[in-house]
């Protein structure tokens, strides 16, 4: 195996100062002057220069911006965000909140994993017609307890239709950045209502990535990208000095339940 | 003209979510206070601490069984035999640039120790090795052959096959099988029905393709013929790689910051776009 002998990148450039080698003079990204796209762009622009190597339309950043804002917050029941209250909470280094939560975050239910299989199921299923590719999976459906997620970014949430991802896809379909990915995204969700099942937000995070030309390995990282803020709001709200360690609940015995056979040898 | 009647919605079955709302059922164990810590019917602080390894209780807490101290003391010989205090190696690098950025020595490591969760590399390849090797070896008991069970692995013929547990991304061989092999004869152990196979699976993978098998291919034929499960098998290696990114964290923890490894600019070899102007949305 013949390795390197210097990293290679197609995305950033730093040009050396003259006196210090280590030090760089000037920024590119993907061969634009870093203080000029501050000074010219904003940031959803500049978000998705850096991961597609263009500037993005007006269109394309609108799209991008709507789902950024749409996923800001899991909202404070997410696992994921209770990971970043717990951390909080237990007055965890500041610093730890983030990659904590972002890790439960990066999981195959409703995390970046999933964003990742889904961006591969849509693009795998875009050509077939979307009701007949859930009648499919529907028909070889195996029964199990909790959630179905009939393919990655569709199924059920606490056993019925999750309203706020449907209302992030309506809202998402609505401008003129929509790509087909998201259409047929939004037939196949249809395709599934009779059963309890729609959007998950994972599978419109995917149905964007897909439509604004995201790879699937972007797309996870991506999702827990864009859900950072809130879960790191959420952490940072419990870790306040003034706030004590007794503001989330710590189950009584009465409520944390240990099997006989987990005690049994010595009772 | 009548419009059909508007269906009334029906409640969903909500007793699954409800069941679990507001309480935590636990068959591992938990705290009673006052009474004691118990883990899969011990109690902790009573029949395990002084008298269990650490490692036997690793094992309790990922598979339920307290094994005996032979085979907890095997997998810490694995954990030794990982530990390797080189910056070179991914995840310990992670360390290293974790230390020379003063990060926690908790952070450092996690972030070392997620790293090796790669199919490349670590413990996540002993899932795929073990699940290999517990299908190959049904395949063997129901009539095939080795070379039959090694073509499957071909994407075409006379192509090199992709097996996890076998070749190595920087080294041919793997000097950490004489090593483990020399601990396993001194705790007692003969290859199991798994690691023959694995053996067999080497033998003839060095003959017509020079690969061999790699620590990961041998923990998994090991693991598997004690009657672990791929799963348990990952979940108790999770921290495989743990001392040797500890290594790295200290080393450049005790030097100044930054000063690991540093890189000058033209180290990166940037093959992007030429400079270019910004247009204006």
């Amino acid at each position: 195996m013949k390795f390197a002998s210097r990293t290679v990148t197609k995305i950033w450039e730093e040009v050396p100062a003259a006196h210090n080698p280590f030090l760089a003079d000037r920024c590119r990204c993907h061969g634009y002057d870093l203080a000029e796209l501050a000074k010219k762009r904003n940031f959803v622009d500049v978000l998705y220069l850096l991961f597609r190597g263009e500037l993005p339309s007006p269109a394309q950043a609108q799209m991008l911006e709507t789902l950024m804002i749409c996923l800001i917050n899991p909202g404070p029941r997410h696992p994921a965000t209770r990971a970043a209250m717990n951390a909080g909470v237990g007055k965890t280094n500041a610093v730890h909140i983030l990659p904590i939560a972002l890790s439960v975050l990066g999981g195959a239910h409703l995390g970046g994993e999933e964003v990742e299989a889904g961006i591969r199921f849509i693009r795998r299923h875009q050509h077939a017609e979307a009701a007949v590719v859930a009648k499919k999976l529907l028909a070889s459906r195996e029964n199990s307890e909790g959630d179905c997620h009939i393919a990655p970014g569709f199924g059920s949430r606490f056993g019925e239709i999750d309203p706020v991802p449907q209302q992030m896809a309506a809202l998402l379909y609505e401008l003129s950045g929509r790509g087909k990915a998201l259409q047929w995204g939004r037939d196949f969700a249809h395709s599934l209502i009779k059963e309890g099942m729609g959007w998950l937000a994972t599978g419109v995070a995917a149905s964007v990535f897909c439509d604004l030309g995201f790879l699937p390995q972007a797309g996870a990282g991506l999702f827990q990208l864009f859900c950072a803020p809130g879960l790191l709001a959420h952490g940072l709200e419990l870790a306040s000095p003034y706030t004590s360690i007794t503001a989330m609940p710590f189950l009584d015995e009465e409520h944390y339940v240990i099997a006989q056979e987990a005690k049994k040898r010595t009772c | 003209m009548s419009l059909p009647r508007k269906q009334k919605k029906e409640p969903a079955d909500l007793a699954f979510w409800q069941e679990r709302h507001g309480v935590i059922c636990s068959r591992k164990g938990g705290w009673v206070v006052g009474e004691a810590v118990y883990s899969h019917g011990y109690s902790l602080l009573d029949e395990l601490v002084g008298k269990a390894s650490f490692f036997q209780v690793l094992i309790l807490n990922v598979t339920g069984r307290l094994v005996e101290r032979n085979v907890a003391d095997w997998l810490e010989n694995i954990f030794v035999c990982l530990s390797w205090p080189d910056a070179r190696i991914w995840c310990n690098q992670i360390g290293s640039l974790g230390g020379t950025m003063r990060t926690s020595p908790v952070a450092a490591v996690c972030s070392g120790v997620l790293a090796a969760d790669s199919p490349m590399y670590g413990a996540a390849p002993l899932l795929a090795a073990s699940q290999f090797i517990a299908d190959a070896l049904l395949k063997k008991n129901n009539g095939m052959t080795v070379s039959e069970i090694v073509k499957l692995q071909q994407r075409r013929p006379g192509m090199p096959p992709n097996i996890v547990g076998y070749a190595r991304p920087v080294a041919t061989g793997d000097e950490r099988i004489p090593a483990m092999k020399q601990v396993s004869k001194q705790l007692g152990y003969t290859p199991g029905e798994h690691l023959t196979l694995a053996f067999e699976i080497e033998e003839y993978l060095l003959e017509y393709f020079n690969e061999s098998m790699n620590i990961g291919g041998y923990v998994a034929g090991f693991l598997s013929d004690q009657k672990f499960n791929p799963q348990e098998i990952y979940r108790m290696c999770s921290m495989v790689v743990n001392s040797g990114v500890h290594a790295c964290y200290v080393e450049s923890m005790d030097n100044p910051p930054e000063s690991f490894f540093p890189l000058r600019c033209d180290d990166i070899d940037y093959q992007g776009p030429r400079p270019r102007q910004v247009p204006f949305p």
